[in-house]
């Protein structure tokens, strides 16, 4: 059956103050009403402040991304939309008309892009509202009913973030700060939209969930209602909203109160010279410039750090052998210490070092990993991170002169075992272990004791 | 009162007259007189203690603003930090200010001593001052007779001599109408001019605060104080300061001043014979009469009450009853609620187009007619109201009571600076003239308003 599906995705801007006043934006941090003023409360007689220029950049940022066109030297007015409820200080929610449409990802074309506010937090079961969060910037960026599964859905919505994740201009979206509304239609059906979706596995489950209802009520015969349901989390059903909450008329008017903004080219073309390369380009461009696998490119690209980081190695180092590296060890590595790309403390050039070892078998790739970790919990030379874990050959020159040093300090054990005392050779073989710390094979060193005792050395046969 | 302002400012200065002294004649005045008048709702406590500051600042011989010692008075859809802006409605009743507006901040910087809060028609909704919920406001210039609104308080605290000056706001008249009905001096600035943060909204694109004093240089000095660029307040105008003092006396000889037939068709003759009076005496100074052509001017009040009743509807919808206490719609008088609905109605989706949209064209029409007006003289002169007030307590229809604003909104609509002066009276109501002004036009409106004040 023919499946629609479609997004209205919300997510936070990263700037450090609100929309329209100038309180921060780190309303998690805070106790309740804390980052709270005059504007952002809604007093009597308050007034915005301009739209926050770096939210805009940002936004422009993000369509430019998604091959957006961006809406230069036109009025693009700030509306009120009208609705109640008790986290909207005044009564309306500002939202910008498009700052830039048609673009297009994962093969889903997105509508329009819009600038919006936050809304405050409102808990129903104290009654209580924090206003913190009223102002906080948001993107909204409105896609075509495009996707045919909820794995479509799925991978454009993971898609999605990445692009925005890689601007560095939004939230993280594991922060709780990206919400969705989700259109779907079947085929004869009508369009149900589902509200309340925060996170891209919930946007899968809903979607999931209502292709089976759906497909349900048209094997029973019965037709699909248009109508607008909710999405609980915690049983991972939709259910209908009530029909005073689908406030269908927002009575949309500019709002008087802000000029309209008006984006000039100039600075649409400064944001495109400055924005990093969006990760699909980039991925296809690894692998033309790198000659690595599509898939292994697709891993690295997947953070903008990890690919900045594999780009900067890759300069000195066997590509092939980086994005393997990359791909496996860097990326278990990582994950198992619970970090980002981002979050790394050691420098290209180091890592770099470490991969130069391993591609000239200096080191064993099971040694580089233990480097790897190393350099990674405590970032550092990893010449001296190999030195300092023992793990170069000690080399023949200095293997000879730890034998000699140990048979000069201990004649009366060279005595015993030319005297036939097996074990003496041991107890000398130990010495010279431990002298070189451990970086020698024991076989090894036993036999160069027994050929060395054998044969006395010119220098002390001499009468 | 005696005087005008600035001489009672001069007289300050030298210590003639103590700030505590006058800010005392003031309260005394009021505790008299205002349980009849009605102009105030709330007094500062603080007022004398303050006046008695500056008095102490100005013994040891510091500088001081240019307001020092002034009473003046506040509309009380103003906040002013620590007192209530009602808005004379239940709906804010125990609202009280966390804040400071713009205004106010620049009034305290020049030492300007705030007396209290002024009476006005509810959330600046009505033209005759009756609308409060804290009951209606006498005109002192005419008892028995409405002070005309929605600044009622304001226009009636200046004419009672209860304070200096006052501020008020105008939307669609608000100052002009209830200062022509008090025989007193009123200005509404070029849109932009005058910060509006910490002015209760009544219609966002046309909301203005300005001056009423009892005499035209009392109006302008307020105006140097309040007007100016407000750094981060969006909708305002490119300006860091107005002077219009220096410029006030220098008469009208040589310019050129507008007059129209529009505005005799729409006003009751009796009206029109004292303007015409002032319009003689502005020819007798030597300004040249030119008269100019209005077609629409009357398109201009359906647009307006559209345009104000879809804002006024979206700026209410914060008084949910959720933190002030009430909600509107549960407690307000009936011009607010019509206005509120209204506002609801034509703001529909499917009804943008036929209402809303089209009284923004009349607007830019009406802009578009002024402006071009103006083009060809230094300012319009005319009626403010215009027909006389009407008795208190007198029921009149709300067709009626809007065509009270038919002169008044086209200034608001076109974003240009009006002024009042008295010009007269019949029956004994005090009549004002209507000066209107090109867009920061308000040193030539004040200088033709200082003219009249002026002659004999």
């Amino acid at each position: 059956m023919m499946v629609k599906i479609g997004f209205e995705v919300h997510l936070q801007l990263a700037t450090g103050r609100k929309m329209y006043c100038n309180c921060p934006t780190n309303y998690q941090d805070v106790p309740p009403n804390t980052n709270v003023c005059p504007i952002c409360t809604g007093m009597p007689g308050a007034k915005p402040l301009p739209p926050n220029e770096r939210a805009l950049d940002s936004a422009i940022e993000i369509a430019l991304m998604l091959g957006c066109r961006v809406h230069t030297d036109e009025t693009i007015y700030i509306q009120r939309k009208h609705y109640d409820y008790p986290d909207l200080p005044s009564g309306y929610q500002r939202t910008s008309l498009p700052v830039a449409s048609g673009g297009e990802l994962e093969g889903v074309r997105i509508r329009e892009l819009h600038l919006e506010e936050d809304p405050g937090q409102y808990d129903p079961v104290s009654g209580t509202v924090d206003y913190n969060r009223s102002g906080v910037p948001l993107v909204e960026i409105v896609t075509e009913p495009d996707m045919s599964s909820p794995e479509h859905a799925r991978r454009f919505l993971r898609s999605l973030i990445r692009v925005l994740e890689y601007t560095g201009k939004v939230r993280p979206e594991a922060g709780g700060a990206m919400r969705a509304d989700v259109n779907i239609s079947m085929e004869g059906g009508g369009r149900v939209e589902i509200k309340n979706i925060n996170s891209v596995k919930g946007a899968y489950r809903a979607l999931k969930y209502e292709i089976m209802r759906q497909g349900r009520m048209v094997g029973r015969g019965e037709s699909v209602a248009r109508e607008t349901r909710a999405y609980l989390e915690s049983q991972m059903v939709t259910v209908p909203m009530r029909a005073k909450e689908i406030e269908e008329d927002y009575r949309y008017i500019p709002d008087p109160d802000i000029f309209p903004i008006v984006i000039d080219s100039s600075r649409v073309e400064r944001i495109r010279s400055a924005m990093p390369e969006p990760p699909r380009a980039r991925e296809e461009r690894m692998v033309r410039e790198y000659g690595i696998p599509a898939d292994v490119a697709g891993v690295i690209a997947s953070e903008r750090e990890l690919a900045d980081l594999y780009e900067a190695v890759v300069r000195d180092v066997d590509p092939m052998l980086a994005a393997t590296w990359f791909r496996t060890k860097l990326k278990k590595v990582l994950n198992y210490m619970g970090l980002s790309a981002a979050e790394v403390g050691f420098s290209p050039g180091q890592l770099a070092g470490l991969l130069r070892m391993v591609q000239s078998g200096r080191i064993t790739p099971e040694q580089g990993e233990m480097v790897l970790r190393e350099l990674v919990s405590a970032p550092g030379d990893p010449e001296e991170i190999v030195q300092r874990l023992g793990l170069l050959p000690v080399s023949g020159e200095e293997l000879r002169a730890a034998v000699e040093r140990v048979i000069g300090e201990n004649s009366k054990a060279v005595e015993d075992y030319l005297a036939g005392k097996e074990e003496a050779l041991h107890f000398l073989t130990g010495k010279v272990l431990a002298a070189v710390r451990g970086r020698a094979d024991p076989r090894e060193v036993t036999e160069i004791l027994r050929k060395r005792i054998a044969q006395p050395s010119r220098t002390s046969s001499q009468p | 009162m005696g005087g005008g302002t600035l001489e009672k400012l001069d007289s300050i200065r030298r210590g003639e007259l103590s700030a505590a002294e006058n800010v005392r004649r003031s309260l005394e005045l009021i505790q008299r007189l205002d349980g009849k008048i009605r102009a105030f709702i709330e007094l500062n406590p603080n007022a004398l203690a303050e006046a008695e500051a500056l008095d102490r600042r100005m013994e040891r011989g510091e500088r001081v603003g240019r307001l020092a010692g002034l009473a003046i008075g506040i509309k009380s859809n103003i906040n002013v930090l620590g007192l209530r802006a009602t808005c004379a409605s239940r709906t804010l009743e125990s609202y009280v200010s966390t804040y400071d507006a713009e205004v106010i901040r620049r009034i305290r910087r020049e030492d300007g001593i705030i007396i209290g809060m002024t009476n006005m028609d509810e959330f600046a909704c009505g033209s005759s001052g009756e609308t409060s919920a804290f009951g209606p406001t006498d005109n002192p210039a005419a008892p028995g007779y409405i002070p005309g609104g929605s600044s009622s308080g304001s226009a009636a605290a200046v004419a009672a001599g209860f304070c200096d000056i006052a501020l008020g706001s105008d939307t669609g008249g608000s100052i002009r109408n209830p200062a022509s009905h008090c025989g007193v001096v009123g200005l509404k600035p070029t849109y932009g001019l005058v910060p509006r943060q910490g002015l209760i909204d009544l219609g966002m694109s046309l909301d203005q605060i300005g001056p009423l004093a009892g005499d035209v240089a009392g109006a302008a000095l307020m105006l140097e104080v309040i007007a100016g660029k407000h750094a981060g307040e969006c909708v305002m105008l490119d300006v860091d300061r107005v002077s219009c003092l220096d410029t006030l006396g220098d008469g009208v000889k040589g310019m050129r001043i507008g007059v129209s037939r529009k505005f005799a068709e729409l006003t009751d003759p009796a009206i029109v014979g004292v303007i015409d009076r002032a319009v003689e005496k502005l020819r007798d100074l030597g300004a040249e009469i030119v008269e100019v052509d209005l077609p629409n001017l009357e398109h201009g009040l359906p647009a307006y009450y559209l345009i104000v009743s879809v804002e006024f509807f979206s700026a209410t919808r914060k008084f949910d009853g959720r933190k002030y206490g009430r909600k509107i719609e549960d407690v307000c008088g009936e011009e607010v609620l019509r206005r509120i609905i209204r506002g609801r109605y034509i703001s529909q989706k499917e009804y943008r187009g036929k209402y809303y949209q089209r009284a923004l064209q009349v607007r830019t029409l009406i802009r578009r007619e002024l402006l071009a007006a103006l083009e060809k003289v230094d300012v319009l002169v005319g009626p403010t109201v215009p027909k006389l007030p009407h008795r208190l307590g007198e029921r009149i229809s709300v067709a009626e009571m809007y065509a009270y604003d038919y002169l008044t909104v086209p200034a608001n609509l076109a974003g240009i600076c009006a002024g009042v002066v008295r010009a007269g009276e019949v029956n004994g109501i005090p009549v004002g003239i209507q000066v209107q002004g090109k867009v920061l036009g308000e040193r030539e409106v004040l200088r033709t308003m200082r003219a009249l004040e002026a002659a004999p």
